[in-house]
């Protein structure tokens, strides 16, 4: 099943485009990194395929249904969320709690298995113990992990993140490798996210989408690769 | 002091007014909005000064204008989305400009003009306490409703979009509730002292809460606190009560700040004292290091077949 895609997709900050002709599709089920080297719109390509962008022209497609046929639930990481400020008043279970309500349900109370969701996500991500602490006084990577475990409480069908390793030591980069290969084999889960440390990554991974600029002024266009281990090689159509 | 019928206004209105304004003022602090309430109070002048020039209620127009200048602010906030505040700086502009010309063309009204410059509780007179009643009313209900999404896009607008909130609708809602309270808390603080009823709760509320319905509950009790005891000073120094009440409010925020500061550095002291014990009797455990949590080997070897459904209970850390 396919989540999201782009075809053809142009799009730029200013008169130059800096994506050209950019397609891609992630489907259902998997585990994909977004490379490519600094300035190569990286970020960009993700907010297009959720939609925060419009792009100039191509087609943009975003699934309103997630694989059990409710309505698609996305858990979104940006790029350096962590570097919130510093005093935000809120603590590390109530920012985490904020992602387990069902989408719209703005009034009622916390149900006790959203309470237990988001217990679990804190668990997940080794930040439990850390819970009653207020947001900014915790460190960048700690940061990153509360906002990873908020985006794991809502229970995502689709899971984008924007180098959510930034901060992360070796030991707790792995351990995130295999938490998000862990929801995506286990939970159906599709896990997109955009990542410089491709080695460290890559026994992990369904597949990688890497921009690559084609020619002059700037165009890029994405290419993918298929990791061998995981992945159904008939489930691409790019 | 409270057997006068403005007083006995100016309390109820004044107390009204801080509860929301301090909600809002937490709100505007965390959207990088602060200066949002000053910039209102301006664009409410100039329809102050507009109603007193055109012949019409000089306080619905005051009102009027803030809830446009809101509208507008946020249309220009969306075209200058990495410098937000310029938005408030072109608005600014416009309102305060507006308002002297305004002014300078009514010349024999300047008197009351100041009563809406520095607030006066005289000045809160039948009208002003409907439209009071009716803000708070307003922005209660407004604040109560959203207050799960408005806690998300405080936070971050991107995730709060792909989470599924309308942010753009509830931001615009969000401006117009802004300019309401400002317009309606004017008369009791002035044009040039409203943000402080409205920053200056929120500022300590944010530095002294650990939890975001802390900052809140902080907020509002800071913000009565000014108001009543401002009110009271006011009366009975017959001093401005916008320049009373702001007074006290800076006076708080000090006093608050100074009493935080103190205690981080008796908690620093304290937690020195237990280092030091600690190291004497050779007992300090090692530090849990928050590392990610490892999932089993054997789990990562399992054969890759996308099996959806697990269950979310399943021990892995």
């Amino acid at each position: 099943m396919q989540i999201a895609s782009l075809e053809n997709v142009v799009f730029g900050y200013g008169s130059v485009p800096s994506l050209n002709e950019a397609s891609m599709a992630i489907h259902a089920g998997e585990f994909i990194a977004v490379t490519g080297p600094n300035g190569a719109s990286k970020t960009t390509l993700l907010k297009l395929a959720l939609g925060l962008l419009k792009p100039w022209s191509g087609e943009v497609y975003l699934a309103k249904l997630g694989a059990s046929g409710k309505k698609l639930v996305i858990g979104y990481v940006p790029q350096q969320i962590a570097a919130f400020n510093s005093g935000f008043p809120s603590t590390v279970l109530e920012f985490v709690r904020s992602g387990a309500y069902e989408s719209g349900a703005w009034l009622r109370r916390l149900r006790p298995q959203e309470r237990a969701r988001a217990e679990e996500a804190l668990r997940q991500v080794g930040m439990w113990e850390q819970r009653g602490r207020k947001i900014g006084e915790l460190s960048g990577g700690q940061k990153q992990r509360v906002c990873i475990a908020r985006a794991l409480a809502q229970q995502p069908d689709l899971l984008v993140m924007d180098e959510p390793t930034t901060g992360m030591d070796e030991a707790s980069r792995k351990g995130f490798y295999e938490l998000m290969h862990h929801h995506v084999q286990a939970h159906g889960r599709t896990v997109v996210m955009v990542t410089h440390g491709l080695e460290e990554v890559r026994p992990y991974l369904d597949r990688i989408i890497e921009l690559e600029r084609k020619g002059e002024g700037g165009w890029k266009c994405c290419t993918t690769t298929s990791c061998s281990g995981h992945f159904a090689p008939e489930a691409l159509s790019l | 002091m409270l057997h006068y019928d403005f007083m006995q206004r100016a309390f109820c209105a004044g107390g009204i007014i801080a509860l929301v304004a301090s909600v809002l003022g937490v709100h505007l602090m965390l959207r990088r909005q602060a200066l949002m309430a000053d910039m209102l109070s301006h664009v409410s002048l100039a329809g102050v000064a507009a109603g007193a020039y055109l012949g019409w209620n000089p306080s619905y127009a005051g009102f009027a204008a803030a809830v446009a200048g809101a509208i507008a602010v946020e249309y220009i906030r969306r075209s200058y989305r990495a410098y937000s505040e310029m938005s408030i700086a072109i608005i600014m502009i416009g309102g305060l400009s507006g308002a002297v010309v305004l002014m300078g063309l009514n010349k024999g009204m300047n008197k009351s003009f100041s009563s809406y410059l520095f607030g006066s509780v005289v000045a809160v007179n039948e009208t002003e306490l409907i439209l009071m009643l009716a803000a708070a009313a307003v922005g209660a209900i407004f604040f109560i409703l959203l207050r799960r999404p408005l806690y998300q896009i405080a936070f971050d607008e991107e995730t709060a979009q792909t989470n599924g909130i309308p942010v753009r609708p509830i931001s615009m809602l969000f401006s117009i509730v802004t300019g309401m309270i400002v317009a309606a808390a004017m008369p009791i603080v002035g044009v040039l002292l409203v943000s402080a009823l409205i920053v200056l709760p929120a500022a300590l509320a944010v530095r002294l809460a650990r939890s975001f319905a802390a900052a809140l509950i902080i907020a509002m009790l800071v913000g009565m606190a000014g108001v009543f005891t401002g009110l009271t000073a006011s009366y009975e120094l017959g001093t401005p009560p916008g320049g009373t009440i702001a007074l006290f409010l800076l006076a708080l925020l000090i006093l608050g700040i100074v009493l935080k500061k103190a205690s981080v550095i008796a908690g620093k002291l304290g937690n020195r004292q237990n280092l030091t014990i600690i190291s004497k009797h050779q007992t300090g455990q090692p530090a849990q290091n928050g590392a990610f949590p490892r999932i089993k080997s054997n789990k990562l070897a399992a054969p890759a077949t996308h099996t959806h459904g697990g269950t979310e209970n399943e021990s892995y850390v």
